[in-house]
């Protein structure tokens, strides 16, 4: 992590000039219908959105405010989903701000944090299942997957421990595309969530591990199924490490090609089906990948897609990131309901989005409005189609 | 704060929607205001309904405690910066919309923003014609409590004039209905001036010193699709400020008007023109950018001619750039606002009123005071009604540069009294009026004198009308 300009960071948080439009604006001209999750599904006091959240960070680093739990769970109560960086109208990046705060401010006591670090630094992982699960989905498979390999593919904790469909999905893509792919025998964690939740220095000690695990594998090219790992790999190593990393891209991206290419045929879905699609921020407003999925989605025969409002820059978060799952999970699974019951009313049979991370949150979304939606993984929707 | 006043508190609204964080109450020690002082409150309470409401101010009464309501927390002369050891009643989860398509009207919680509103009155074909720059945040209901303007009131004037009735809770706890809406029998919000005096006008501009306004109703009209934005530029300011009342004569729709000075504009210019895509030019010593909108399109090339004629007769010319307009209509928060954000400064900014002849002895005045205190800032203005401007200083201070600041606050203050001397006038009395309304002390007690009728015992927002 390079060294934080404190001088730089303060006059970048007085960038605020507390207008508030990060809290709720519509604003239909832009497409913005609202724009902070943790805002609309909780008390919706001030530090529940981001100018809130401003001050606090300002009075935590000043001393105003002691750095004591409650005091720095404002900080924490945040997604960093981008879309408060996407309306301001301050030059300055409010989310990338606040994640640096975490980052400076990394001794305040948060033991959920401490806990998923702890684990990822000891395990490769932020689970509690462990390491140990990560390949078993391969059991599944009725073909077998080298580790060594041109493209390499890099599953992603999430989707390795907690949705075995996606990664099954991916590789009977890539298989039916004559891709000849390999899959880590022991696949770090990215460490998304370290950076996320202001563990920094961990994050970078653990970025130089992963490249160089990628880079004993000989892959040119790294195909992810997760928004987050697309993210830190393609985006954050380059940027917060200089860590120089072979080509990376999200399955969706990869897919596309192979299916514009004719590598990859797609038969029509045995029913006709509605669906609609989730724009991850991690992919949508951090690295603008907003048309490969509508792409591939409306690549699908007997499929049809509804937009959500609003949606791509503007869309709402799932409310799985910046590390919330974890430390107020109930709050994140309260933000995939709202979600949820925004597809609900678009008379669409599953709501889709291309990550894994996404799609946990959006199944205990829909557990908790008792919703009858499907919830898949883009992937799931096209191996349907091979 | 009594840990038993906070029970009760959490008695009438429900604990989750009170807080005593040491967090939260510094997030609601300031507001979108800058460079001024702030206080911390004891407590924050979000409630739902009138009822409770009052029975909030009915305790704050028992108890004498300062009550400062707030909704957006975007206005920015200091209405909702709160009291030590006050409460801060915030009203964003008044959400409710009603619309009375029969009545040409809409009623609209105290939460809900003019971006909000503009969306639901959207799928009906309708509009409420103004809204203030800072239309994504502000709340129509916080607008009113300031009356305030921009883009629409050109036409139709600032947020009062759109006004047909409230629903207020008094500082004792009573609730009460002003307009047509007073009579329990009535279809709803069609007349304001009903039952006699205007009470509603009581509380328009009022701050929250007179009672808590918890909804408003407004009018409503079909909306405009046909616009038109243009500039037109002035070798003389008689010209200039002279055009802006020949159009308002000749009932040209122009929606927003605004007038700049050339060096205003150049600044203006060297911040955002790039970003806008407003070509480079030599602007004429005052510009005018103006937005004429109607319901008919014929009507619209009526008024396009006309403009025109008047402007050429008057020795101006039309300049052709529209992108200046165009943006001040339609991207509200991301023209003036983005100007004020984008060179880093924060600002004060002291809104008053002048007919169009004293447009310019507020830009001189603001030019005097930044040579003379050694500061940046500039004014321009617009149309606000039948023959006024909103004018709109700001004056900038690097935000960690106290000296700079206290250079700010000095000068504004002097401003504010210079502006009073040319016959400039506040249309809300922020507390910085104090001083110069000495001058006027009748109208004052009159003020206090209903004050102290209504809030005997000063619990709400206590100052912030020009010190009552």
């Amino acid at each position: 992590m390079p060294t934080i300009d404190m001088e730089e960071l303060i006059e970048e948080l007085m960038q605020c000039r507390r207008c508030g439009i990060c809290r709720n604006a519509v604003y239909d001209d832009m497409g913005f219908d609202g724009v902070c999750p943790i805002w609309r599904n909780s008390t919706g006091f001030e530090p529940d959105f981001m100018r809130g959240k401003i001050i606090i960070a300002l009075a935590l680093l000043s001393g105003e405010l002691e750095k004591t739990a409650e005091n720095v769970k404002a900080l924490f109560q945040c997604t960093l989903c981008g879309n408060c960086t996407e309306i301001c109208a301050a030059s300055f990046d409010p989310k990338e701000a606040m994640e640096t705060v975490r980052y400076v401010l990394n001794d305040a006591p948060n033991p959920v944090r401490d806990t998923l670090a702890k684990r990822v630094i000891d395990t490769n992982t932020p689970y509690e299942e462990g390491q140990e699960i990560k390949q078993n989905w391969l059991n599944e498979l009725d073909f077998e997957v080298p580790n060594q390999s041109d493209v390499v593919y890099f599953v992603g904790c999430t989707a390795a421990t907690k949705l075995h469909q996606i990664p099954i999905a991916t590789a009977k893509i890539l298989q039916a595309a004559n891709v000849e792919f390999a899959v880590m025998e022991n696949e770090p964690c990215c460490g998304s969530v370290l950076l996320r939740t202001g563990r920094a220095d961990e994050a970078e000690e653990n970025a130089l591990t992963v490249a160089e695990s990628i880079k004993s594998t000989g892959a040119k090219r790294v195909v992810v199924s997760c928004a987050g790992c697309l993210k830190t790999l393609r985006k954050d190593y380059a940027e917060k490490f200089g860590i120089e990393m072979p080509e990376i891209v999200h399955i969706v991206e990869f897919a596309q090609k192979l299916i514009e290419s004719g590598d990859l045929n797609l038969k029509p879905l045995e029913n006709s089906t509605k669906v609609t699609y989730h724009d991850p921020c991690h992919m949508g407003r951090e690295l603008n990948v907003y048309d490969a999925p509508r792409s591939i989605l409306e690549s699908i025969p007997n499929l049809e897609l509804v937009e959500m409002h609003p949606n791509r820059a503007q869309a709402l978060c799932c409310g799985a990131g910046g590390g919330l799952r974890s430390y107020d999970s109930e709050l994140a699974k309260k933000i995939a309901a709202e979600r949820v019951r925004h597809a609900e009313t678009l008379d669409v049979s599953a709501l889709t989005s291309a990550c894994p991370f996404c799609e946990l949150n959006f199944v205990s979304g829909s557990k908790k409005e008792e919703s009858e939606i499907e919830v898949l993984d883009i992937v799931e929707l096209l191996s349907r189609c091979l | 704060m009594d840990a038993s006043i906070i029970k009760q508190i959490e008695d009438i609204v429900g604990p989750e929607y009170v807080s005593t964080r040491e967090d939260v109450l510094l997030t609601y020690s300031s507001s979108a205001s800058m460079i001024c002082d702030t206080a911390k409150p004891d407590v924050v309470v979000r409630p739902r309904t009138a009822e409770e409401v009052s029975k909030l101010l009915k305790l704050a009464n028992k108890y004498r405690i300062p009550v400062t309501t707030r909704s957006g927390g975007s206005s920015l002369q200091e209405e909702v910066i709160p009291h030590s050891g006050g409460m801060i009643i915030e009203m964003m989860r008044f959400t409710d919309i009603k619309l009375f398509e029969d009545l040409r009207s809409v009623k609209v919680g105290a939460g809900i923003t003019f971006g909000q509103l503009d969306k639901f009155l959207l799928e009906h074909d309708l509009w409420l014609p103004m809204c203030p720059e800072s239309a994504l945040v502000a709340t129509v209901v916080g607008n009113v409590a300031v009356n305030g303007a921009g883009p629409g009131s050109s036409v139709y004037g600032s947020i009062a004039e759109l006004v047909l009735g409230m629903e207020v809770v008094l500082p004792n706890g009573e609730i009460i209905q002003t307009g047509s809406e007073a009579n329990p029998h009535a279809p709803g919000p069609f007349l304001r001036y009903a039952f006699g005096p205007d009470l509603t006008g009581l509380f328009i501009g009022s701050l929250g010193a007179f009672g808590v306004i918890t909804s408003v109703s407004m009018k409503t009209f079909k909306r405009m699709k046909h616009f038109h934005h243009e500039t037109y530029g002035f070798h003389s300011i008689d010209a200039a400020e002279r055009f802006l009342l020949e159009i308002q004569e000749h009932e040209i729709h122009t929606v927003f008007a605004s007038l700049y000075e050339d060096r205003v504009l150049d600044l203006f210019m060297s911040m955002l023109g790039d970003e806008y895509g407003i070509p480079e030019y030599e602007w004429p010593l005052r510009t005018v950018s103006m937005t004429i909108g109607r319901l008919r399109e014929d009507e619209l090339n009526s008024d396009i001619e006309m403009a025109k004629k008047i402007c050429e007769d008057l020795g101006g010319y039309v300049i052709g750039i529209t992108e200046l307009p165009k943006g001040e209509w339609e991207l509200k928060m991301w023209t003036f606002v983005r100007a004020c954000y984008v060179h880093g400064w924060h600002w004060r900014t002291l809104y008053h009123h002048q007919p169009p002849s004293g447009n310019r002895k507020s830009v001189e005045k603001i030019w005097e005071v930044m040579d003379e205190y050694g500061f940046l800032g500039h004014t321009a203005g617009f149309l606000s009604g039948h023959a006024s401007m909103n004018m709109y200083p700001h004056l900038y201070a690097d935000p960690e540069d106290p000296e700079e600041q206290q250079k700010i606050r000095d000068g504004h203050q002097d401003l504010a009294r210079r502006l009073f001397k040319t016959g400039a006038v506040p249309f809300k009395l922020a507390p910085y009026w104090k001083d110069i309304l000495q001058e006027i002390p009748d109208y004052m007690d009159l003020l206090r004198m209903i004050k102290e009728v209504l809030d005997p015992n000063g619990i709400m927002n206590p100052g912030v009308l020009g010190g009552i």
